[in-house]
């Protein structure tokens, strides 16, 4: 499927997510931005592209992984917003409009570059890949909590298929429906997926010292000059 | 995949667990661990119980990582307004353009 048509369009075969909404609150003077943008305003493109570009280009790091592939998606990103931005239409949060677009050209990107979405598990997941499920064994648990840092490089070294879902849905508050629409596959392969995606994270944890350093920072907000 | 409504609770396996779990977090709030259903099969089956905590504490840290942590070079946004006065450029040329076979006035 190509994602193509799905890009600039607030049409979407998943119904809105209301958590995502809740989680995209209006931002002071963004409306008025968009407004003048939509004109041209050079100043207001310069505005929006402040007031999103830390989300966007984390969203874009966390699903690529690397920092220089994150710059360029951040890039095409903001150029797509730009140049259509007279289709927004306000019918959803602006930033629920621009994560949209970014994750579907992150999509994209990552079917050009030959990774198979659609058939997740197959292509991405072999079978003794998969995490295993033993329940029939005392096994260590994790000690109560998992601090944010530890978890982001785990998420790092995630496969791409299990990544992509859990970032989505457990982090950008997506639904099954939706990530189903995004990926072309299933409610139930999504459900599936992060089911998996969720088990190999815990498998991650428990051995901390082993997983590798992520491409995020670990602080507050950090310039990745 | 979507959960039987006929599931016996009370008698549940842990290999049947294991099959519905992804609809049981999918399903409701995500918190299964206080699930009233699952209350006596979750104290007979510690296994479970500590998967289901461990999964929770991985779904809810992962809420904490929606905050970004990063930002981009100056680079990028130098890149985008460089690329914009180029199609800023492109449409004035665009506007200007007068098809050489237009009768003049």
């Amino acid at each position: 499927m190509s994602c193509q048509g799905q890009l600039m369009t607030q049409a979407s075969p998943a119904r809105p997510n209301p958590g995502l909404f809740k989680r995209n609150p209006p931002i002071a003077g963004e409306a008025e931005a968009i407004a003048a943008a939509k004109r041209g305003d050079a100043e207001a493109f310069a505005k929006l592209y402040n007031l999103h570009k830390r989300r966007v280009y984390t969203l874009c790091l966390r699903m690529l992984g690397n920092v220089s592939a994150a710059e360029d998606m951040t890039q095409n990103a903001f150029l797509h917003l730009f140049r259509k931005i007279n289709s927004f239409r306000g019918e959803s949060a602006f930033s629920t409009w621009l994560h949209r677009l970014t994750v579907n050209l992150v999509l994209m990107q990552l079917r050009k570059k030959g990774l198979n979405l659609v058939s997740l598990e197959e292509t991405i997941n072999p079978e003794d890949d998969s995490p295993r499920r033993d329940f029939g064994s005392r096994d260590p648990v994790l000690t109560g909590s998992v601090d944010r840092v530890t978890l982001e490089r785990a998420v790092a070294a995630l496969p791409p298929g299990y990544r992509m879902v859990f970032v989505l849905h457990d982090v950008e508050g997506y639904e099954h429906n939706e990530i189903a629409g995004l990926l072309d596959c299933s409610t139930g392969n999504s459900k599936s997926q992060l089911h998996k995606a969720r088990l190999r994270l815990r498998e991650l944890l428990r051995n901390p010292s082993k997983l590798p350093q992520s491409p995020l920072p670990h602080g507050p907000a950090e310039s990745a000059k | 995949m979507t959960l039987p409504g006929n599931i016996d609770f009370d008698n549940l396996k842990p290999e049947e667990f294991e099959h519905i779990l992804p609809d049981l977090f999918a399903a409701g709030s995500g918190k299964i661990s206080q699930d009233p259903r699952l209350k006596k099969f979750l104290a007979a089956n510690p296994d479970c119980a500590a998967l289901v905590s461990d999964l929770e504490i991985i779904a809810e840290t992962a809420r904490s990582l929606f905050e970004p942590v990063a930002e981009p070079s100056d680079r990028v946004w130098q890149n985008i307004q460089a690329k914009l006065q180029e199609d800023s450029a492109l449409a004035s040329i665009d506007d200007d353009y007068i098809d050489p076979g237009m009768p003049l006035d």
